[in-house]
């Protein structure tokens, strides 16, 4: 019994061990306990990102906005802690409250304006980013430049359990969450269906746009999330947090198998092409490889990646092909 | 009889979990069981250790922002002294720009057991947390530039606010004490920024009280940026006697809108930081002024610390706050241009 | 079985664009009654079914199901109704298994939306048995073949235990075995008490399975009555307003001078590993080569391989008897080879664009002066073959995608007449198309091979088989295995031959 999910994983997962073999075999620093322990800390949130970009994703659509929605969430739970003295545990629930309103404005606009995805969340993308830098407490009241958070519950957001950071279990929790969603429910099969045939999903009488504004409050909870994870780290929220962001989620997430015509793929696979990037980043970073030179190397093993998985697609449809023919061969005896 | 051709299942798949499970389990036992750190340095965690043994070669790591004519600078700056020594192996690594990147780079550092690290802080009080870590580490750290509130080796800068009054009382005497100002600012929340701008917002106000600053806007570091910046504000309007860019790069885009307007030696434009391309722009007549730091001598002079630092074995739990070096300046203008040397020139 | 009126449709309208597609039609289903709808292409079929599942919401009019009116342009609201149907286009989802497919929308849940996988698994192969359907509920529908993705199409349908069901060309791709499976069900739903209403061209299958009959042409309602009342060349005289007999018979007396003897395309030992081997086959200028067989038989990625839109393992390839080196569709094209492939919509045209073109679109520099689009040359080549190939509505700015399959098919013919093209492949040209279409289409190839051109057929229609051939070309099992003249064979040898047993 051949799975799809099978081959597109196996084929990663090997790749994906090459690599961190072949590094590992030429720098002693990468095979210690410490530097895992900081790819994890370094990339789980872009692997928390990558696995809320899948949702619209598998719709065929985008989400460019997440690194603006991360952005704003830092800047929110900043200011209600710094400037309007809140605590920790009431600035998270309103940041993640947060970060669905912005995923819910993407959606809205997108179903009710019947507007292009990209589009639409490139507009939103620069809204968001606007915002943060307007309400700054950094910028209203520069004294805060210097001010770092202090709230006990907030700064608990990102420690570790020994070498595993925090952060890479809320990361395993949210994919294995969402492996379950998108798997095992109602809503994921419709994402799915809208994703497979956007049409036939409709007259099936599937609610089409009630799907869509799910896959992007998803997205922008997830971007939320990695916020929280990002500002406790860091004591602060920069007016630039965030930008970049949503490339290297959509990166990790197509490495990872989703299909951006959407309709295949699932959220396991982003986990992976997430760490993938980090370990290529990390382990030239530890080889010496010049600056200059890094992203020209990231680029081409990535390509390497996303190419060794097209061609075990072609070799798959070939087979599949193969197996037609001996079926109809065989049914022929039947009359057919 | 059906031929059982390739399946598709969407459900729920026990293998693909196990496997996943099995996975995240796996990279958390691998960075639990596997030895801690290289061999050679005791970790001193917490102030046990405050002095190190001597070792064969020692290690330097530079987080910069991103590169950018003043890191690349202070990074050949260190390399002409470092390479000197024997056994000192030195990296630069690029931060692009934003602080996540660099407090992962900073991880690695820590993890790789550099003996010094030096880091220009893409924001002041998100690299705080990292520097902590340097120190628990016993690995001295060096701020360029953009200071970080939590306790390190030394920081090395240029001295922005000072530097920024003299600028402020050079430019004001160059307009003849009157008239408006626009200043093409950095983007908010850097330190750095609020020190130039507020240097020359007091000197403003102390030597030249006559003069109005009409505008205040971020152009991001940024010479195109810049240009558009202040090619808006003109358009406006309003009469503009004197630009002031917290670095060159701004005050060059100044330069360039002023070519195109005709505006050059009506307009005072003046920069910070002391590049090659401003000096050469004030001897050419455009640019009628910078603040001038020598910043391979800045990198110099950092690297020496550190390698005093390093060779002597001093761990870093023993700072209590930083040590504090600020940079000789000159105000550079058409008069004294001409006396900064070629070999002085980044 | 009391037979009263399911669905019902009264005084129904609506127009596209200059054109009335509909205008005041009635149609009434009976409980237990399978009840055809006939009509050329573009006579409104279609809108009809759309409006009657809410997938189009008609200007005047309403439906009604047991006497309740329902609401206009709700899909969900007609499904819930009970009115279920089968769309000629794949309403499937590829990457979805043929289990999630046939309830789409509709899979069991348990509490908070989680799928219940063993509920669903036992109603679908339940259902599966019941209309003795042979297919793995698990398997991927895009790894189907083309049949059995219409397998489970009528699945879905039937799954949702309908009151009314509507079937669109539901036969389009199905061999005699399945069609007769197909009927079985359908037996079994009007048992049941649920009515049929089949839309189909294949007068001989309505004549089987029908119990009333209906014909539309230009959007109105002609004729509505009992088979057992009517006769085929009536049914067919009331959809096309003439005698069709005659015209059928015109073209096969119309025999113009021939080019025969020179050979325009030919292929020696062509193979290609698991599909077919040691392929030898000739078509001369002014010949219509027609090559059948049984379903499965590779012709169509024979006829892809010629055109390089596919590699062969070994063989050669040679036009006006020169080897050709054809490696890639665009050498073909510029060899003058034109081809029109099975799936029009996939393969062909370009929907979203005018009819304008995708007639003019393979021969472009024809129309363009000096690298620019001449818009005078661009109407009035397309104006030349709208009128020449009869394509309706005749409107040259309206999209492809909204013609009738009949008239696309014209267009894609069309498109390949514009320029020098000597040889022209067609997969199955006139599937899906109505009986006037068909003629026009014939008539179309005829005149083209009059010209001079080479034709090359593959067709599973044996009626188009014996009609419009000059040479059959039998393919069973990846080999070509008997070849006959025109006039000189009956339907029965060529079933014989495709199914691989001795030819006479």
């Amino acid at each position: 019994m051949l799975k799809k999910i099978n081959y597109q994983s196996f084929g990663l997962v090997g790749f994906y061990l090459v690599i961190v073999i072949i590094f590992s075999a030429l720098s002693p620093v990468f095979r210690t306990a410490g530097n895992f322990s900081n790819l994890l800390i370094g990339f789980s949130h872009i692997g928390i990102l990558a696995v809320g970009q899948t949702f619209p994703i598998l719709l065929g659509g985008i989400d460019l906005s997440v690194g603006a929605i991360l952005g704003l969430v830092g800047m929110t739970t900043f200011d209600l802690m710094l400037i309007f003295g809140l605590p920790g545990y009431i600035a998270i629930p309103i940041g993640l409250v947060v970060g669905l309103l912005a995923g819910l404005i993407n959606g809205l606009l997108i179903v009710r304006l019947k507007l292009n995805p990209f589009i639409v969340s490139l507009a939103t993308m620069a809204s968001f980013r606007g915002l943060v830098y307007a309400i700054s407490g950094r910028q209203l009241f520069p004294g805060l430049t210097v001010m770092a958070i202090k709230d006990p519950t907030y700064l608990a957001i990102d420690g570790s359990l020994g070498h595993v950071p925090y952060a890479l279990i809320y990361l395993i929790i949210i994919a294995l969450i969402t492996y379950f969603i998108l798997h095992n429910t109602k809503l994921g099969m419709d994402l799915y269906a809208v994703g497979g045939n956007e049409n036939a999903a409709r007259l099936a009488g599937v609610n089409v746009n009630r799907v869509k504004i799910a896959a992007y409050l998803i997205s922008g909870l997830c971007s939320a999330i990695a916020a929280l994870i990002l500002t406790s780290r860091m004591t602060t929220s920069p007016e630039g947090l965030g930008i970049g962001f949503e490339l290297s989620a959509i990166a990790a997430a197509v490495i990872g198998g989703v299909n951006m015509q959407g309709g295949s793929g699932s959220t396991l696979g982003p986990v992976l092409g997430a760490f993938l990037i980090g370990t290529i980043y990390t382990g030239m970073n530890l080889l010496g490889v010049t600056q200059y030179a890094q992203p020209v190397v990231a680029g081409i093993i990535l390509i390497g990646a996303v190419g060794y998985d097209q061609f075990m697609k072609e070799r798959r449809r070939k087979e599949l092909q193969a197996q037609l023919l001996l079926q109809s061969l065989r049914m022929k005896g039947q009359g057919g | 009889m059906d031929e059982k051709v390739k399946r598709e299942s969407a459900g729920f798949n026990r293998r693909e979990f196990l496997k996943i499970s099995a996975l995240g389990v796996g990279a958390a036992a691998l960075a639990a069981c596997a030895p801690a750190t290289p061999a050679d340095v005791a970790p001193a965690e917490g102030g046990a250790q405050s002095s190190k043994q001597a070792k064969d070669s020692y290690k330097m790591t530079f987080v910069q922002v991103q590169p950018h004519t003043v890191s690349v600078a202070w990074g050949q700056g260190i390399e002409e002294v470092s390479n000197v020594q024997t056994n000192i192996e030195y990296k630069q690594v690029d931060g692009q720009g934003d602080p996540a990147t660099q407090i992962n780079l900073m991880d690695t550092a820590i993890s790789e057991g550099v003996d010094i690290i030096f880091c220009q802080p893409a924001d002041s009080v998100a690299l705080g947390p990292s520097i902590k870590k340097a120190r628990a580490a016993g690995i001295p750290v060096i701020t360029l530039n953009i200071d970080a509130p939590e306790a390190h080796a030394a920081h090395v800068e240029m001295n922005h606010y000072f530097g920024a009054i003299d600028i402020a009382k050079a430019m004001g005497e160059l307009m003849g004490g009157k008239g408006n100002v626009v200043i093409l600012n950095a983007p908010p929340g850097i330190i750095i920024r609020d020190m130039r701008t507020n240097g020359f917002v007091d000197g403003m106000k102390k030597h030249h009280p006559d003069i109005k600053i009409i505008a205040d806007q971020s152009a991001e570091w940024d010479r195109k940026k810049a240009q558009d910046v202040l090619s808006t504000i003109l358009a406006s309007g309003k009469e503009v006697n004197g630009v002031y860019g917290v670095n060159d790069s701004m005050a060059l885009g100044a330069v360039d809108v002023a070519k195109t307007k005709d505006l050059i030696g009506k307009m005072v434009i003046f920069g910070n930081d002391g590049e090659k391309a401003a000096l050469e722009s004030i001897e050419a007549d455009e640019l009628s002024g910078t603040q001038y730091t020598d910043v391979w001598q800045q990198g110099r002079l950092a690297a020496a610390l550190a390698i005093g630092l390093a060779t002597g074995g001093i761990s870093a739990t023993s700072f209590t706050n930083q040590g504090h070096i600020l940079m000789p300046y000159v105000i550079a203008t058409k008069d004294n241009v001409g006396s900064i040397q070629a070999f002085q020139r980044w | 079985m009391k037979k009263n009126i399911l669905l019902q449709a009264r005084d129904v309208s609506k127009r596209y664009y200059a054109v009335q597609a509909l205008s005041e039609a009635n149609i009434e289903i009976y409980s237990g009654e399978v009840h055809a709808l006939i009509g050329s292409n573009g006579a409104g079929k279609s809108t009809l079914i759309k409006i009657l599942t809410g997938a189009v919401v008609p200007d005047t009019g309403e439906v009604l199901l047991n006497g309740k009116q329902i609401p206009h342009g709700d899909t969900k609201a007609a499904l819930d109704a009970g009115i279920a149907c089968i769309y000629q286009e794949s309403n499937l989802v590829p990457t979805l298994s043929v289990m999630d497919n046939i309830l789409l929308g509709r899979q069991p849940t348990l509490r908070m939306g989680v799928l219940d996988r063993k509920a669903q698994r036992a109603i679908v192969v339940d259902l599966l048995k019941k209309h003795d359907l042979n297919l793995d509920p698990d398997a991927a529908v895009q790894s189907l073949s083309t049949v059995q993705q219409k397998e489970v199409e009528i699945a879905k349908a039937l799954s949702l235990n309908a009151k009314v069901v509507l079937m669109d060309e539901p036969t389009a791709w199905l061999s005699q075995v399945e069609v007769e499976k197909l009927f079985r069900s359908i037996r079994k739903l009007t048992d049941e008490g649920a009515g049929v209403l089949y839309i189909s061209h294949v007068l001989d299958e309505i004549f089987t399975i029908a119990d009333r009959v209906t014909v539309i042409r230009d959007g109105k309602v002609l004729l509505s009555t009992a088979i057992s009342d009517t006769t085929k060349s009536a049914l067919v005289q009331t959809m096309l307003g003439r005698q069709l007999s005659s015209e059928v018979n015109a073209l096969q007396q119309e025999q113009a001078e021939k080019h025969l003897g020179f050979v325009a395309l030919e292929c020696r030992q062509m193979s290609r590993a698991g599909l077919f081997q040691d392929v030898n086959l000739k078509v001369h200028r002014g010949e219509i080569v027609c090559i059948t067989g049984l379903i499965g038989a590779k012709r169509t990625e024979l006829v892809r391989t010629l055109f390089g839109a596919e590699l062969p393992d070994s063989g050669e390839v040679l036009i006006d008897d020169k080897p050709a080196h054809i490696r890639r569709p665009l050498d073909a094209i510029r060899y003058g080879m034109g081809l029109i492939p099975e799936d029009r919509r996939r393969d062909g045209l370009l929907m979203n664009l005018s009819i304008n073109h995708n007639l003019v679109m393979a021969y472009l520099p024809l129309v363009t002066r000096l690298g620019l689009l001449a818009p005078d040359l661009f109407k009035r080549m397309g104006q030349f073959q709208m009128d020449r190939l009869g394509i309706v509505p005749p409107h040259l700015e309206i999209p492809a995608r909204n013609l009738s399959g009949g008239n696309q098919q014209k267009v894609l013919i069309g498109r390949w007449l514009a320029g020098k093209t000597g040889i022209i492949i067609l997969d199955e040209p006139t599937v899906g198309v109505d009986v006037g279409a068909k003629a026009d289409i014939y008539k179309l190839l005829r005149d083209l091979a009059d010209y001079g051109t080479a034709i090359l057929i593959v067709s599973s229609d044996m009626e188009e088989v014996m009609t419009v051939a000059d040479r059959i070309l039998v393919m069973a099992r990846g080999g070509l295995v008997a070849s006959f003249q025109k006039g000189r064979v009956t339907q029965e040898q060529i079933l014989n031959a495709a199914s691989g047993e001795m030819v006479q």
